[in-house]
């Protein structure tokens, strides 16, 4: 029973993940790594449990059996240490987002797709044709489309 | 005798540094001093491993951390593969190290720049070092959080881009490494691989099937191959490359690509390899003999194939210096890996060694030439303002000597003797040969005449032909700075070419008799280059030649980590993890202990060193 709970919540992760992986909305797409990493770490700790059915390899909250059988000590901490990894580069990927947004005035994956890098002499005469400058800070125009949607 | 301890000395170095830069952020010109000094002192720590290791009789150090054997405690070991790959690194890092300092703004470097670079170059020395496929995992983790700011460390539009498609890919990346070591662990029942590598070798000594390890292992390739950059998974490299400085580009295609190619050679070549798999898929079959890599063979020749096509036709049609060099990173990554595709599937030994030492002489002629071409890339933005080819023009006159660094960078990945990129070249050549492979022969072939075909075009473009008029605005610039230094020098002489204050906006609007009237001077004007950024690629360029005309050296060493990559039980019986890995063996394959385990882990602490 174990296997098939496990199998299917590994499986249903893996499509949410993925799903949103394939968003336009960079957000989602974060969303959908870090959904991602979590079914990876769970299926790292999957993998301690040795799932054979015999006392001892399962599970303890599962199995309960009376000789109190541990799990793979080992896989925990891997997961800890990915958990910690998976944590910083979730952090770090948001706060990218925002700063796209802030650079490119969308998160939307279409939009900054049809802003290929046309060198720093292009970027400098977009900056000139543009005047109102302003500051860093000012929200970009297009704020209200890309973020309102989807 | 060396003491293994010499083993971490790049890591603490590197990992010291990168705190120390940290700390030193009251000033900058001390912060600069300790990341140059930090990189030499890497460069020294790497040197004293690589003599400690030649010296070895086994040819291998190995560090166990805390003194826990192994497989329980995290190993770290150095062989002739690791020692030469990181000797690449610390040359690569060192220069661009230097670099950095001119070609980094000063607000950014006082911030984070130099502790990141060095954290980076920490994760790549971990990497390159352990003896453990999780804690391959972490380094990885290291160097690519590392990366992921450095790249987006010019924080303009196209960077925060480029850095958001390079971070989600690699973090998708790391999510399916974490996958396949979960799958690894569930069937062999350790994470040290030379415990791996021995009980996949005996899968019935120790109660494993090592069947699963041929998909565990195709899904890992996918991580590694996403690493290096090689079609089908480059879609990154162009952008990210682009919007990385140079100094960060100049170490992610010469250094950070070939940690990929190590991971390959070292996980499939040590350890994989062992796994008496019979392979039997459509179009592909395969003795036990050859384990897994009778799969790898095929798909890495296909990969290597299409990787050295696509890249250099991609880089033909390039419109700026930046993104030619971009693909060309994903052209030469083929040529790497073509010779360790032959290898994987040649039954004669000998064949294999050359294949991997190909691989990895091929290895280091690319570090070290593609970052000295993107280090002079940078040199010519710094000086022109613009890599576009349609800007550039007629470099020869006004930077002489960064066109001869750039010309010796070029004819390296052409293959030119008597540069390190001829012996690549000869050696990868010299693998189709002799494995009998026209195929192989004539797709690096095809990759040679490409190289051909984009290097010229950089070099017409670029180098030669009429000043274009960015190049004569920053000539006509320097005209005037060098004029107003001799006017406050007292020295009387007037600059017939350069009216000062009026040449650079004359130049720059673009008036056409503006040609003509600077043409002349433009020799006048000795470079218009960064001198502090034209030594250093100097050095690379000079590193290249001497290279090549000692070969010897290099083509020793690379033959030593072929044979030490090949070499699975050697590695196996240095890292000696026998006492452990028998006691467990009764435990099961199954990754789950029982209490004598414990009682095991515990007597081992109690004798361990």
């Amino acid at each position: 029973m174990a296997e098939v709970t496990l199998a299917l919540a590994l499986g249903l992760l893996f499509a949410l993940g993925t799903f949103l992986v394939l968003r336009r909305d960079v957000v989602r797409v974060v969303w959908g790594v870090a959904i991602i990493s979590q079914a990876a770490n769970l299926y790292l700790v999957t993998m301690g449990f040795g799932l054979t059915g015999a006392p001892g390899t399962d599970v303890p909250f599962l199995t309960g059996g009376t000789e109190a059988p541990y799990a793979d000590p080992l896989v925990q901490a891997l997961v800890l240490t990915a958990i910690v990894i998976g944590f910083g580069t979730t952090a770090f990927a948001l706060v990218l987002t925002y700063r796209v947004y802030e650079e490119n005035g969308t998160i939307d994956l279409s939009d900054l797709a049809s802003n290929p890098f046309e060198g720093p002499e292009a970027a400098a005469a977009e900056v000139r044709a543009g005047d109102t400058d302003g500051t860093e800070s000012t929200v970009p125009p297009t704020s209200d489309e890309t973020g309102g949607e989807q | 005798m060396a003491t293994p301890q010499v083993v971490i000395a790049p890591l603490l170095v590197a990992l010291g540094t990168a705190v120390l830069a940290l700390l030193t952020r009251w000033d900058t010109r001390v912060q600069r001093a300790t990341s140059i000094l930090g990189a030499v002192a890497y460069l020294g720590g790497v040197a004293a491993l690589f003599r400690a290791v030649r010296l070895d009789p086994d040819n291998r150090l190995v560090y166990q951390v805390s003194g826990w054997d192994a497989p329980f405690g995290i190993t770290l070991v150095a062989d002739p593969l690791s020692t030469l790959l990181l000797a690449l690194a610390a040359v690569v890092s060192l220069v661009a190290a230097v670099y950095s300092t001119r070609a980094v703004d000063l607000e950014g470097q006082r911030l984070s720049y130099h502790a990141l670079y060095h954290l980076m170059v920490v994760g790549v020395t971990g990497a390159l070092l352990t003896g453990d496929v999780f804690n391959l995992f972490v380094w990885f983790e290291v160097m690519l959080m590392s990366s992921y700011v450095l790249v987006a460390f010019d924080s303009g539009p196209a960077s925060t881009r480029a850095a958001l498609q390079y971070a989600v890919l690699n973090l998708l990346g790391s999510a399916v490494m974490l996958l396949a070591i979960g799958g690894l662990y569930a069937t062999t029942g350790t994470l040290n691989m030379a415990d791996m590598a021995r009980r996949l070798a005996e899968p019935a000594a120790y109660g494993i099937d090592p069947a699963p390890v041929l998909g565990i292992s195709a899904v890992l390739l996918v991580v590694f191959l996403l690493k290096a950059g090689v079609v089908p998974f480059q879609f990154w490299v162009p952008d990210a490359y682009r919007a990385a400085p140079a100094p960060v580009t100049a170490m992610l295609a010469g250094v950070v690509k070939k940690v990929g190619v190590y991971a390959v050679l070292r996980l499939y070549f040590t350890v994989f390899a062992a796994a008496p798999v019979a392979v039997s898929l459509p179009g592909i079959e395969g003795g036990p003999e050859l384990g897994v890599l009778a799969f790898f063979g095929p798909v890495l020749f296909l990969l290597a194939t299409a990787s050295t096509l696509l890249g250099g036709l991609g880089a033909i049609d390039q419109p700026d210096l930046e993104g030619l060099l971009a693909y060309s990173s994903i052209a030469q990554i083929g040529f790497i890996l073509l010779p360790v595709a032959v290898a994987a599937t040649a039954t004669d030994p000998a064949v294999r060694t050359v294949g991997v030492a190909a691989a990895l002489v091929y290895s280091v002629n690319h570090g070290l030439a593609k970052s000295l071409l993107y280090m002079a890339g940078g040199a010519v933005e710094d000086a022109v303002g613009s890599t576009r080819l349609s800007d550039l023009g007629g470099l020869t006159e006004t930077t002489p000597v960064l066109s001869g660094v750039v010309l010796v960078g070029a004819l390296s990945l052409v293959g030119i003797p008597p540069l390190t990129g001829f012996f690549a070249k000869l050696l990868v050549f010299d693998t189709a040969v002799r494995a009998g492979a026209p195929l192989a022969l004539g797709v690096a072939l095809a990759g040679a005449v490409l190289t051909i075909a984009y290097a010229t075009r950089v070099w017409n473009r670029a180098f030669w032909g009429d000043p274009g008029p960015r190049v004569q605005a920053a000539a006509a610039a320097a005209l005037t700075r060098a004029g107003s230094t001799m006017e406050e020098a007292g020295d009387a002489v007037t600059d017939g070419g350069a009216d000062p204050g009026a040449a650079p906006e004359d130049a720059s609007a673009g008036h056409g008799d503006a040609h003509d009237q600077h043409h002349g001077d433009l020799s006048a004007a000795a470079s218009i280059a960064d001198p502090l950024l034209v030594g250093c690629t100097l050095a690379l360029a000079v590193l290249l030649v001497a290279l090549g005309v000692g070969f010897d050296p290099l083509y020793t060493a690379a033959t030593d980590a072929a044979s030490a990559a090949l070499d699975t039980g050697a590695y196996v019986d240095a890292v000696d993890p026998t006492t452990a890995g028998e006691a467990l063996a009764d435990g099961g394959g199954g990754g789950s202990g029982g209490a004598h385990d414990i009682e095991t882990l515990r007597s081992l602490r109690g004798d361990g060193r």
